[in-house]
């Protein structure tokens, strides 16, 4: 074999490699399809999103997962709400006050925070979080929304800080020395005129920073208490999608509706990230010129 | 522009410092609440796990309905899944960045594909469970086993691993690829001995983080790799195997007296939070030794 | 046909997407000889030099028209390899580029990968550091890393790396342009020295070194040929205007 075809079937071979992502999305598509679809046989679309009622071991069973929808959204909005001025202060410290050293360490922090295993992250909202909520505010239980939040926060922290801190730091130099040049003080220069040019990249960041947390299993699994009801206040307990199919699956018999419906909540968590994500890629790269026009 | 100019000159300069005083601290607190977040649990696993941590605890199995005995099958398996993942995730990555970074010519495909890996990057982990689930264990019929949770790992870490390398691979100067092929040395072979060895710790380092999030992951292996307990230690890919991971989450949700096992709980929690943060430590390392060293 | 002819263009246009770089490039180059490309900066020297050896292919969006002709045979035809094309014509860049590994590894990388059967690796080595003047200073550090030696000796290198594929032409593209003068000096002597036996190209930003060391000089201005005749021609007694402004810097 000559060594220009062996180049062109190298370069076929790769190609084909390259592609291995979207066959990836591909086959979870196809086996979450497989596996969940027929659920919907046996309730219909609308009764299963919007349906009150998780109660999928009864008889008759009912498979309404709209408050596994409600605990998830309402975890993922109260983590972001906490994670996202945290994240943002911390990316604005580390990007541009910070000295030298103390910007290395925090680098490093962030990072190892985002190495820190979900379980055990869990784990400590379980031990720590839970037993001390629950002797603070005089509660049946600590296992509920707010210890969920929290943790899930310091999850998302993480995400939202990294890619802050990169939207921060690739905003032109020119555009703070002009900002300098007029008078401003850093203070100023950063929120009239750093922030603004990065706001598309924090806009991914905190998008990437909330599918990060919606899409979490092992501290919603672990501290949100699993309730599927609508919770009434912040010291409910809820049962966020996540935590259904983990929770459930090992008990589920095989491809029984219940089987069939959790593999269904997969399919809206894979859908309701893959919008997130979509979103974020579609922000950052249609806003990705910052011109000199933004200030 | 003049807006701005327009509102210093109605704020006196002493109101305009305070407010960035107060900013400032803000900032700082932030900062600061973090790094005390990470500092606090991690002060507080180690003081509690450390008492457990023995020479038994680390190389005997569980005993006593998992209340005593060590965690060596849990280590084994994470150790078993780890390098599982790694071998579909970074070969498949680093081809897949190679592609995309030398030969690919920008275009729709091209645009297509990176979609893809931002979409799988941004798949939840119990996702990826229910696709190992449904596609390795039931559809390939592989069952629960260190295969199903190897490949389901390795395409988890799979979108980290492209990223990481394509960065890697950017980062070689394109001059070394130009000397290379202007003495009529072919692409791949460029590739292979130019550009490939001076990205190496790059891709490494990437990579290794990577590695360290499957090493705790725990949703993706619940249902296609992870045993409760399992008496003997797996004789092969198709085995199923214990996990840290899993263990710390069998034994504080579920085990038979979850007050009692808590010192073996902590002393799980602190392994796997050693495993997983070295790992992460040595990316680090490698990633500032080779800054110093750069030499282009 | 003039048999010291080695290279032959015709009516060459070359594009970088929409934009054309090069327009209507007829000339040829004899052998043997060190033919200079100038003009101003931008003007497509650069682009001229690369379309030899078939290096601006790795450029996304490219387009080529015409022929270019080296031995006789077009080497933009369908069947031609670009890479059998760059083993016989070198190139030096602008900046010395070393590979990140050893003097001799810099050296015998090219040999060794393109399987040209050397018999002796150390003779190919010596000989082709001796031809590039740059043997007295390395020869005891040759497992040294090439990333240790000045400016000038990378470049140095650089040359002889490409002198050890053998080639019967060299490309420069600004060789001296990021060196100090003495090393500047030493590859104008190598240069003189290398034409015995190689056809030189070489493009400069500089007219007093065109006017040293080669035989024939081309001046180009935005991707046009204005002149090309004999350097000594060309510095006394240009056919052209144009160029005579040029050379005399009555413009940029
Ligand atoms: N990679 C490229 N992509 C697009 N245009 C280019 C590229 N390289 C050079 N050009 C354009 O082609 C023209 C000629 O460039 P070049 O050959 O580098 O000039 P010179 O070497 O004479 O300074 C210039 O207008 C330059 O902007
Ligand atoms: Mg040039």
């Amino acid at each position: 074999m000559n060594r220009h075809t062996k180049e062109i079937i190298i370069k076929y071979v790769f190609f084909t490699f390259s592609l291995v992502s979207i066959v990836v999305l591909g086959l979870i598509v196809f086996s979450l399809f497989r596996e969940g679809l027929p659920i919907f046989g046996k309730v219909s679309v609308k009764d299963f999103l919007l349906g009150m009622e998780w109660y999928p071991t009864y008889d008759p069973p009912s498979f309404g997962i709209f408050p596994l929808i409600i605990g998830s959204l309402i975890v993922t909005i109260m983590a972001t709400s906490i994670a996202v001025p945290l994240g943002v202060m911390a990316a604005i410290y580390i990007s541009e006050i910070a000295p030298q050293g103390i910007k290395e360490i925090l680098k490093s922090v962030i990072e190892l925070l985002a190495g820190l295993p979900s379980v055990v992250l869990g784990f400590f909202g379980m031990v720590v979080v839970a037993p001390w909520l629950q002797d603070t505010f005089d509660l049946p239980t600590g296992l509920n929304i707010i210890n969920a939040s929290m943790i899930l926060a310091i999850m998302a922290i993480p995400t939202i800080s990294s890619i802050s801190e990169d939207a921060l730091y690739a905003v032109p130099r020119e555009f703070k020395e002009a900002s300098y040049a007029l008078g401003a003080t850093k203070f100023e220069t950063i929120t009239r005129v750093i922030i603004p040019s990065a706001l598309s990249g924090i806009s991914t960041a905190v998008m990437l920073g909330m599918a990060r947390a919606i899409g979490e299993t092992m501290v919603v699994l672990m501290v949100a208490g699993g309730a599927a009801a609508i919770p009434e206040g912040l010291f409910d307990s809820v049962r966020p999608m996540p935590a259904s199919i983990a929770a459930e699956m090992g008990e589920a018999p095989f491809r029984s509706a219940h089987y069939q419906a959790l593999f269904a909540i997969g399919i809206v968590l894979f859908f309701l990230t893959l919008a997130f994500n979509l979103i974020a890629d579609y922000v950052s790269h249609k806003f990705r010129q910052i011109g000199s026009g933004t200030l | 522009m003049e807006n701005i100019m327009k509102s210093f000159k109605n704020n006196s300069m002493q109101w305009r410092y305070f407010k960035q005083s107060i900013f400032f601290g803000a900032v700082r607190l932030s900062a600061f609440i973090i790094a005390l977040a990470l500092g606090g649990i991690l002060f507080y696993i180690i003081v509690n796990g450390i008492g457990a941590i023995s020479w038994d605890f680390i190389t005997k199995p569980p005993t006593d309905s998992m209340t005593k005995g060590g965690i060596m099958p849990a280590i084994l398996g994470t150790i078993y899944l780890t390098i599982g993942a790694i071998a579909v995730g970074l070969p498949l990555g680093i081809v897949s960045a190679i592609y995309l970074t030398e030969y690919a010519r920008q275009g729709k495909v091209i645009r297509l594909i990176k979609v893809g890996i931002n979409c799988l990057a941004g798949v939840p982990s119990v996702v990826f469970g229910l696709f190992g689930l449904g596609f390795f264990v039931i559809f390939l019929k592989f069952g629960s086993s260190i295969l199903s949770g190897s490949l389901t790992l390795g395409f988890l870490i799979l979108p980290t691993i492209i990223g990481a390398s394509e960065e890697a691979l950017k980062s070689v100067p394109q001059t070394f690829r130009e000397a290379s092929l202007s003495l009529g040395v072919s692409k791949w072979q460029t590739i292979y001995r130019i550009v490939l060895p001076n990205a190496l710790p790059g891709i490494l380092t990437g990579s290794i983080l990577g590695i360290g999030r499957a090493a705790g992951e725990t949703a993706p292996i619940m249902f296609t790799a992870a045993a409760y307990f399992t008496a003997k230690l797996p004789g092969s890919i198709f085995d199923e195997v214990m996990a840290l991971p899993y263990h710390i989450y069998v034994l504080a949700t579920a085990g038979t007296n979850i007050e009692a096992t808590r010192p073996i709980q902590f002393g799980t929690v602190l392994v796997l939070v050693a495993v997983v943060l070295s790992i992460d430590l040595i990316a680090i390392i490698i990633r500032s030794y080779m800054r110093k060293n750069k030499r282009w | 046909m003039d048999s010291d002819i080695i290279i032959k263009l015709n009516k060459v246009n070359f594009y970088y997407g929409q934009s054309r770089a090069l327009t209507d490039i007829t000339m040829n180059f004899r052998k043997n000889k060190v033919s200079a490309l100038i003009g101003p900066s931008g003007c497509g020297k650069s682009t001229l030099l690369r379309l030899l050896n078939r290096m601006n292919d790795l450029i996304d969006g490219t387009r080529v028209e015409g022929e270019i002709l080296f031995e006789e045979k077009n080497i933009y035809a369908q069947n031609v390899d670009p890479v059998e094309i760059r083993r016989k014509i070198g190139m030096v860049f602008q900046k010395p580029n070393p590979f990140p590994k050893t003097i001799y590894n810099n050296i015998s990388y090219g040999p060794k990968l393109t399987g040209i059967g050397v018999e002796d690796m150390d003779t190919l080595v010596e000989q082709s550091l001796k031809r590039a003047v740059l043997w007295d200073e390395v020869k005891d550090i040759l497992n040294k890393s090439a990333m240790n030696l000045s400016g000038g000796q990378q470049q140095r290198l650089c040359i002889a790396r490409a002198l050890a594929m053998k080639p019967d032409i060299l490309l420069m593209d600004e060789p001296t342009s990021a060196l100090d003068p003495i090393s500047t000096a030493k590859i104008e002597e190598l240069i003189e020295e290398l034409k015995k036996n190689y056809t030189i190209i070489i493009v400069t930003h500089n007219m007093q070194q065109a006017a040293r060391i080669s035989d024939e000089t081309a001046f180009f201005y935005l991707g046009n040929l204005v002149e090309y005749n004999k350097t000594e021609k060309i510095f006394t007694n240009p056919d052209v205007k144009h160029t005579e402004d040029y050379i005399t810097g009555r413009f940029g």
